[in-house]
This record gives structure tokens, sequence and C-alpha cells, in this order.
């Protein structure tokens, strides 16, 4: 656990603190994300976890050790540091740049190999990246690159600044993924620097809003935040579509789903216009066995319940976000999505109104 | 003498004379370089450290680089001049000279090459965990390593030109034929053209030479757009 006590910082000739009197604890193993307009002391807060600043006053407690009264190069080879622009020495291959704190640390020649390897596939990096320098690889790679480095001697916190602002949106998403997965696995405790808000309610566990002078608006899980905004300020920053934002939380896999009529493909036609008629439907899903086929309106139906039927418009499936769900339901003609599992399986259907519920609640 | 006066002119080169003066010429080539080694290696240690302090102390920058730039301006003769009645006709006259005329070029560009490393790979190192002075050594310096080896290379062809001038305070490498040329008539060209063609191609080999020492040094940059 990380814990701020009255952390201030001046910087000498500004006007008022870059950081006043924070105060706040991050939970071990978890991912707290600093978000604020710029000028909020985020960064400054961040750089005084690993004493790059210094603070002017306050304690700054690492598994209850005040990092403030250590000796600082201990305290940041102990401490994973990623930053947006990446800072890879340009002079070193990729493997020599993962390997740097491990040779700072003195590990064995065979003991880095190892470790530099691991980390390569922990992080999916192409192992034929490692003899090259780092001006030879995309943005990606190197901010891939970048986190392997942090990780490299298994530090149990690691601070991240901006570290996806530099690259395009879908390399973004992408490397957002990556680090929630390698999170799964590593249980790391996170403190993450950005200017997003989409990319602190993504990947973080609770979100520290910080206005101006490092004042704490509101630090809470992102659910809770888009739920609930302290105040104005937080409800300005999280900006609109916050009910879709919140939505983007979950997954359709949470939610109580509706069971579906459908008509089991070869079976009578006549009953599965009858079924129809008394759910007062003028469409019904086709299943064989529990596999999903599509729908048919009455008119398609003759004797036998056929094999072929339309395709439903878009793939539901029980990992889909309730945004994306909501998509598929507003965008569909029967005003319902039907979920399948991974396996294609028919395993209910969602309807406007559940999604609408799940924000009231 | 009158006869050697109104002579014909010599050939432009006498190889007889060439032929039979072969070890004074090596003897002066390796005058020229080592007075040449010495003013560069010793400057770039003066360089280096001035850098250092201004590095840690960016006022003292301006003044420094004013200074060296002013030493640069002195005429080379003036400095000899002022140094004979002090240290001599000696080596160490020379290289005094030598070494104030390398400074500039060493100090602007050694500075510019630390400085110029980017702030995101200090920033980085210093998080990693790196104590100054290893950053200082194992990241700044082999990052500045293509600009200062640029101002090596700038130093050292100007100093090869500038070891002829040595030769009037009995110095000179090279210089001391160029100057013989001047003062004699008999084999005159002969003289200047040793001096000159041999200088040049010690200034063309010594810049090859560091400019292939530096690329095996800095293999990451050679791919560098």
């Amino acid at each position: 656990m990380i814990v701020l006590e009255e952390v201030t910082k001046e910087f000498p000739g500004a006007e008022r603190p870059a950081v006043g009197g924070l105060s706040m604890e991050i939970p071990t193993g978890e991912i707290v994300m600093l978000v604020g307009p710029s000028g909020c002391g985020k960064t400054t807060t961040l750089r005084m976890i690993n004493r790059l600043t210094e603070p002017t006053s306050g304690a700054i407690l690492l598994d209850g050790v005040d990092v403030t009264k250590q000796d600082p190069v201990e305290v940041r080879r102990g401490i994973g540091y990623v930053i947006q622009r990446v800072g890879l020495f340009p002079h070193r291959t990729i493997a020599q740049n993962i390997a740097t704190v491990p040779d700072l640390l003195g590990w064995d020649d065979s003991k880095v190999t190892d470790r530099v390897q691991e980390l390569t596939g922990l992080v999916e990096l192409d192992p034929e990246m490692l003899d090259r320098y780092p001006h030879e690889l995309s943005g990606g790679q190197r901010q891939r690159v970048g986190v392997a480095r942090a990780l490299a001697a298994d530090p149990p916190v690691l601070l991240m600044d901006e570290p996806f602002g530099a690259v395009d949106p879908i390399v973004r998403g992408r490397l957002q993924d990556e680090l929630r997965a390698l999170q799964e696995r590593l249980h790391k405790t996170i403190v993450f620097v950005t200017h997003d808000i989409d990319e602190a309610i993504r990947l973080g566990d609770r979100v520290a809003v910080l206005n101006v002078g490092g004042v704490l608006e509101q630090y809470c899980p992102p659910e809770e935040l888009l739920a609930a905004p302290a105040n104005a300020f937080v409800e300005d920053f999280l900006g609109g579509e916050r009910g879709l934002k919140r939505l983007s939380l979950r997954t359709v896999g949470e939610l109580e789903l509706e069971t579906v009529t459908t008509a089991q493909v070869g079976s009578s036609g006549a009953a599965a216009k009858e079924r129809m008629r008394a759910q007062g439907l003028d469409w019904i899903t086709v299943v064989d066995d529990d596999r999903l086929v599509g729908w048919l309106e009455a008119g398609d139906i003759g004797d036998r319940v056929p094999d072929e039927a339309r395709r439903f418009a878009a793939h539901t499936t029980v990992d889909t976000s309730l945004r994306q769900a909501l998509d598929s339901v507003i965008s569909s003609r029967t005003g319902v999505a039907v979920v399948v599992d991974g396996e294609e399986r028919l395993v209910g259907m969602i309807a406007a109104d559940q999604l609408a519920e799940q924000l009231t609640r | 003498m009158r006869t050697r006066v109104f002579a014909a002119p010599d050939d432009l080169v006498n190889w007889e004379w060439v032929g039979r003066n072969l070890d004074t010429i090596a003897e002066r080539t390796w005058q020229h370089v080592y007075l040449t080694v010495i003013a560069v290696a010793v400057g770039f240690v003066v360089a280096f450290a001035l850098s250092l302090w201004i590095l840690s102390n960016p006022r003292v920058g301006k003044p420094v680089t004013q200074l060296s730039a002013i030493a640069y301006t002195i005429p080379s003769l003036a400095i000899f001049a002022l140094l004979v009645p002090v240290t001599g006709l000696s080596t160490l006259t020379a290289e005094i000279g030598l070494v104030m005329y390398t400074l500039l070029v060493l100090v602007r560009n050694t500075v510019a090459g630390l400085e110029g490393v980017p702030d995101e790979v200090l920033d980085a190192g210093a998080g990693m965990g790196y104590e100054d002075r290893r950053l200082l050594w194992r990241v700044r310096l082999p990052l500045a390593m293509p600009v200062i080896i640029a101002g090596i290379r700038i130093a050292t062809v100007s100093t090869v030109g500038l070891v002829t001038i040595t030769a009037v305070i009995g110095q000179g490498g090279l210089g001391w034929f160029i100057l013989r040329g001047l003062n004699t008539v008999a084999n005159r060209s002969t003289f200047v053209l040793v001096g000159v063609v041999l200088s040049v191609l010690l200034a063309v080999v010594f810049d090859l030479g560091i400019q292939r020492f530096g690329r095996y040094f800095t293999p990451w940059a050679r791919k560098v757009a």
C-alpha cells in the first residue's frame, strides 16, 4: 500500500503549490488513476513517489516505510517507471534496455537473459526485436519495451506517467487491454497518470480526480464516479455521455438475461406460429438444438421451421460491454439483442429497458 | 651564391632531394603527428572538464565559451610571440597555443552533445535508479559521442594546419619545410610542396580515421535518419 500524508510540493518562484497537502491511500494490487486537467499536479504527485521530485513537506509511505527518508536511488530501483515518451536508451539494444534495472542490481548474466526472455513473452514482443535498437521499432513496440523494462526486476509498484499518450488511438486501445490482462496476472500496485478520463475509467480500479494545485476532488471506483460525481468540477471533467460510459464498464454477462421464445429447426411450423401469437411477437428466434441460427417472421415459416433464417444484425456475447449491447439493441429491427456464449449457444436476450434500468441502480 | 639566385627555376619537386632526405621528412611528419595528437588530447580533457562544469552550473556557460572565442580570435603568431619569453622556443609553448585554439570547438560540441541527450532518456534513467555519475558515463556521454566526435574532427583538422605555424618557434612538424621554403631559393617549391602536401594528407587521414573510430563505437547511430 502507498500512503500519501499531507504531501505538498512548492516549486520555487511559483505563486501557489503544485500539490498542496494531498492525502490518499493506494491499495496494494490495484490500478489507481490520477486524472485531471493540466496543472493539477498529477505528474508531480507521481514523481514524488519515486522521488524524482522532492516533496516540500509530508510523508509518502511505501508499505509503511517513508520513502522521503530513504536513499532515492534504492527507492527507484524498487519501483517500475514508465513515461509517455518511453525514454528507451537509444544506444542500447532492446534486450539491454529491458535488462537495465537487473544490470544495476548486479544480477548474473544468465538470470538476466532468462528474465529478458520471460518479459518479451509477457508483453507480447517479437523476440526478433531484442537485438535491434529503439529507433528501429514502432511507437507501440517501444512502449511495450518500456513496460517490460519497468517490470524487469519484478517491482511491486509501477508508476506510469501517460504511458499511452503518444501512440495512435488503435494501438492505445490495444495497449490498454494488454495492461489490464497483464495486471490480472501480476497484481502490481499501479499508479497511472492520465489526462484522458476515458482511459481512467477504462483502466482504473479507482480513479482520483485532481483539481489545480493537487486538490483531490473525488477518489472512488469508476462506476461510483460516473454514478455520483461529487461536485460540479468532477461532473464537468467527466464530460457528456456519462450513462454510456457507465454502460461501457459492465458486460452483458453481468445481467440477468430474458428468456427467448425459440423455434427448433425442423419442428412444426404451426406450433411456432402459435407461440408467436401467444407472446404477441411478429418474429421468432430459430435455434438448432441450443445453437443460434437466426430469426424468422410468420410468413417465412411453412409446415416446418426451415434451417435457414435471417441473421441477427449484431453479434452480442456475454463479454460484450453494455454500451455495445445498447448499440446492438437500438440498431436492430427487433428492438432486442440476442446473446450467445463463446460457442454460439443462445443464452438469452437483452432489451433497451433492461439497460436503462442498470443506470438507475 | 649569385649564380644560384639567378639560376633557372628548379623543377617543381626535386625528387632527388626528397630521396636523400626521407629521414628528415619522416621525422618532421612524426613531430607533426604528436604535436597534433597532444594538442587535441589535452584540449579535449580540458574541454570536457569545462563542459561538465558548464553543465552543472549553467551560468558559467556563456563566460567560458566567450573566453574561448576570444582566445580563438587572437592571431596565432601573437600567442607564440607572447609565450616565448615565458616558456621559450619549446614544445610546451607550441602546445599551449595549439590547445587554446582547440577549446572553442571542443567545448561547444561537448556541451551541445551532452545537452542534446533527450530529457525523457535522462528522466527514465534517473527513474530506473541510475546514480548521477553513472547516468553521465553510461547514458549521457555515449549518447553525446556523435556530436563530440564531430567536434574532435574539426579541432584535429584545424590543429594540423596550425601546427605548421609553430615552425616560427622552432617546432612546426611539416611546417618546418614550408618555412624553409620561404627562406631559401634553392628547392623552394620542393620544400613548400612537401610541407603542404603532407600536412593536407595528414589532415585527411586524421579526419577519416576519427570518423571511422566514431562509427565503430556508435553502432546505434548508424541508421538514425
